[in-house]
């Protein structure tokens, strides 16, 4: 980690060391099998060839030297190739930090001088833009003495729930050899990112799709959704396939691993009302689905844990007013109008109405390829309860190729509320 | 060319067939006139791998000192000497020479090398091509670890593609042996061999997806070997499945062996669970015992050091690595081990380079020829 120098001549130094789970060793060494090597490959064939070049290297291994380097050159077990032998390393850099992980440090405050210090009080704190954690403070029981050349250790552990800069504080008060009691901190500075995205979709199903932003492949060991009180969920998920026989339970079904630097992974959910939530209203304003709880592990099972905030249903309301395209002519053709069938249907068990049907003007005021013909703006009148009304609108379209009616909606001028039409419309326009 | 067979300078056992007085022009590696004595008639000099090829017990020995600069100069010599008779010596010294190159870090001559071969599967390294040679014998005179290492260099000069490429396209071509001849176990040996080498190179990058695939096939051919299998455990633990790794541990136990070997393969395999509950107390005391049985058991030294330093206990690491290093070198001597001694210094001291360098002295003594001391980043 990177640390701020310190100014005057100080007996003590921190040697700092992030500890998060050591690796494995991995690397295909560069070792073979000498009945690969000594003859041709289809020098065994023939079974006296075989059995002699065996003898011959039996006899090479019986001379077993102390100076013998043979496991560097030869393969003892057939999966050697892999290089894989469970050798642990440890961390090679800080590497990065992510929100829900924990941040686990060697502290180490050497006295790199000639003489001894003594009554040294050691603290360590978390600092964040937010507030300062203490993780360490031996002011209670300071350390007696660090002679010429010791070490005083300690390790740290902190759960990261803040996102953005945060620094290590390494702190000692000590007297020197002189008996001036001297202060010597140092800082080192790390960035704690966001390691996950949830975005969501809904109707009555919810669909969640995680995006992994580390630099690690994540290992998702549990991904629970939490219904909010009026909903139960059941989560969706293929069948596994059953494992074969011989392998019964060997390897498990394929893990979810996201992929690192922009993986995803999908979760559905099937919400249902709740049993005890009583008839569902019609114009509910939006709802609380629920929240994720989200635990991950990468390498040696490091494990890493969020949870979302509280995830918001859109409005439950079925629509009032339905406005939708029936037919449109089976050609179209640029700048010529045309005639489309539309049909405005009143789903609610009261009068509404009248109606005045337009096309929307959006800030850009762009020139909509697919506009209406002639006067803008057509007047329907009241629709009874449950009604609905077929009409014809007049459309003339400006651009070639695949285009959308969209854009048009009905204002009911009676209760001021404006319909869109749904689902929007594609046609194609030919040339003249 | 001429058609005399020329008296064979340096074997001067050998009794030049007059009868036979065809010389075969097809020379892929150098271009003088061959011996044209038949390789199985040599007379049994020696028990030895030299009957097979000059000098290749001395080779052999070589190689397991790690003496690798000795093996060039020994095939530069043979070379200049003109020692090499058989076109089944010169592709095994040619092997031996790229190996040695890629061992020393020489990737460049060793791709230069092996660009001067011909297609490996093509007539001139086929032993009917040489019938006053080799009289009863058939097939590919080219050594396995050749089409290996042409798979590989392109892999170690960063071209990592093509060298993934050339391992599948081998990895085809033994599964047609296999279907082919009968005697294949040879062969059924090799498919391992170029599974396990893709197996590794595709966690090294992370791809568990295929790895995991690679390891169920592994696991098909040898459901029961439980190096195999602890092997899917740590695959597991690399991608952070601690409970499926768990169960393939619990699985390897079942095995059930007396041998010190397997014990401490499963002493090793409990101490990584260990590891991952952070019971780093119970971790040190399995690879304790696994060091008992096995003082060679460098991955249990290793390991039970860096578990001592997670427990705030970095002098002790420091101590049972160099301590390692000095009983049994040999073993001890890797680059893994000696970087993870090396960050163990970088912390401990304040002044580590002279420490470091003390170590990086030693090395160089002692040390095979391919050992690679910018581990040591000194």
């Amino acid at each position: 980690m990177s640390s701020t120098a310190t100014q005057g001549p100080h007996s003590l130094a921190f040697r700092v060391m992030r500890l998060c789970k050591p690796s494995f060793h991995v690397d295909p060494p560069l070792r073979i099998d000498p009945f690969d090597l000594l003859s041709g490959e289809d020098f065994s064939d023939d079974p006296s060839s075989a059995s002699l070049l065996r003898r011959h290297l039996s006899s090479t291994d019986a001379v077993d030297s102390d100076l013998s380097y043979r496991n560097r050159f030869l393969i003892n077990h057939p999966t050697d190739p892999i290089g894989l032998s469970g050798l642990l390393l440890l961390p090679q850099s800080f590497g990065a930090i992510y929100l829900g992980e924990t941040f686990c440090s060697y502290i180490s405050v050497n006295n790199s001088s000639t003489s001894q210090v003594r009554d040294v009080t050691i603290k360590a704190e978390i600092q964040t833009e937010r507030q300062r954690i203490l993780l360490l403070d031996t002011s209670k029981s300071p350390v007696e003495s660090i002679r010429t050349g010791g070490r005083y250790d300690f390790i740290v552990e902190h759960d990261v729930k803040e996102l953005g800069a945060h620094t290590l504080v390494c702190s000692a008060l000590y007297n020197d050899a002189d008996g001036e009691r001297k202060y010597l901190p140092q800082f080192f500075k790390f960035v704690v990112a966001n390691p996950l995205s949830v975005r969501t979709k809904e109707t009555t199903f919810l669909e969640a799709c995680i995006e992994n932003h580390t630099k690690s492949n994540l290992f998702m060991d549990q991904v629970d959704f939490e219904p909010a009180k009026q909903w139960t969920a059941l989560r969706l998920h293929d069948q596994q396939h059953p494992p074969t026989s011989d392998l019964a339970g060997l390897i498990p079904n394929p893990p979810v691993i996201i992929r690192s630097g922009g993986g995803i992974h999908n979760y559905l959910y099937k919400l249902v009302p709740s049993s005890d939530v009583s008839g569902q209203p019609k114009f509910q304003g939006s709802s609380i689905l629920g929240k994720f709880q989200i635990t991950w592990r990468t390498n040696l099972g490091e494990p890493g844990r969020l949870q979302t905030q509280q995830i918001l249903g859109a409005p439950v309301s079925r629509k009032e007013i339905n406005m939708r395209v029936v037919e449109v002519p089976t050609a179209i053709h640029l700048n010529r109008p045309f005639s489309a069938s539309l049909n405005l249907t009143n789903q609610t068990d009261r009068q509404l109405g009248p109606f005045e049907v337009s096309l929307t003007q959006d800030e850009s005021q762009m020139e909509k390829p697919v506009a209406i013909n002639g006067l803008q703006k057509l007047m329907l009148p009241r629709l009874e309860a449950f009604g609905s009304n077929d009409f014809q609108l007049n459309l003339i379209a400006s651009k070639l190729g695949v285009q959308k009616i969209a854009g048009i909606t009905a204002l009911d001028t009676r209760e001021k509320k404006t319909y869109e039409l749904v689902p929007e419309m594609e046609i194609f326009v030919e040339s003249d | 060319m001429d058609p005399t067979p020329p008296e064979s300078e340096t074997r001067p056992e050998f009794t030049p067939s007059s009868a036979d007085s065809t010389v075969q022009s097809i020379n892929p590696v150098e271009s003088r006139p061959e011996a044209t004595t038949p390789f199985e008639s040599v007379p049994s000099r020696s028990n030895s791998l030299d009957e097979l090829t000059h000098d290749l017990t001395s080779l052999h020995d070589l190689s397991t000192r790690g003496q690798y600069q000795s093996i060039l100069e020994k095939i530069s010599q043979s070379k200049s000497l003109s020692l090499l008779t058989y076109p089944h010596e010169r592709l095994t010294y040619l092997t031996y020479q790229i190996i040695s190159l890629i061992k020393l870090r020489r990737l460049d001559e060793a791709s230069h090398e092996l660009n001067s071969l011909h297609d490996l599967d093509g007539e001139h390294y086929r032993y009917e091509t040489f019938p006053e040679i080799y009289p009863n014998r058939k097939g590919s005179i080219v050594p396995f670890s050749l089409r290996w290492i042409h798979a590989l260099v392109p892999i170690k000069l960063g071209d990592r593609q093509e060298g993934l490429d050339r391992l599948y396209t081998l990895l085809d071509f033994v599964r047609e042996r296999i279907k082919v001849k009968e005697a294949h176990e040879l062969w059924r040996t090799r498919e391992v061999f170029v599974m396990s080498c893709l197996l590794g190179f595709h966690l090294g990058h992370k791809e568990f997806g295929v790895a995991l695939e690679l390891v169920k096939e592994l696991l098909q051919r040898k459901p029961f070997d439980p190096v195999l299998v602890s092997k899917l455990g740590y695959v597991q633990l690399q991608f952070g499945d601690v409970e499926g790794a768990k169960a393939t541990f619990r699985r390897v136990e079942k095995m059930g062996d007396e041998t010190p070997q397997f014990k401490n393969l499963v002493g090793r395999n409990k101490a990584l669970v260990h590891v991952v509950e952070k019971d780093f107390v119970s971790a040190v005391r399995e690879y304790e015992e696994c060091i008992e049985r096995d003082s060679f058991d460098v991955v249990a030294v290793n390991n039970k050091a860096l578990c001592l330093m997670y427990s705030r206990d970095l002098s002790d690491a420091i101590k049972v690595m160099e301590s390692a290093l000095e009983r049994v070198p040999t073993v001890a001597l890797d680059e893994s081990l000696v970087g993870n001694l090396c960050s163990m210094y970088e912390l401990a001291y304040v002044n580590h380079g002279d420490v470091k360098k003390t170590l990086n002295d030693w090395i160089a003594r002692v040390a095979p020829d391919d050992f690679d001391s910018s581990c040591t980043r000194v």
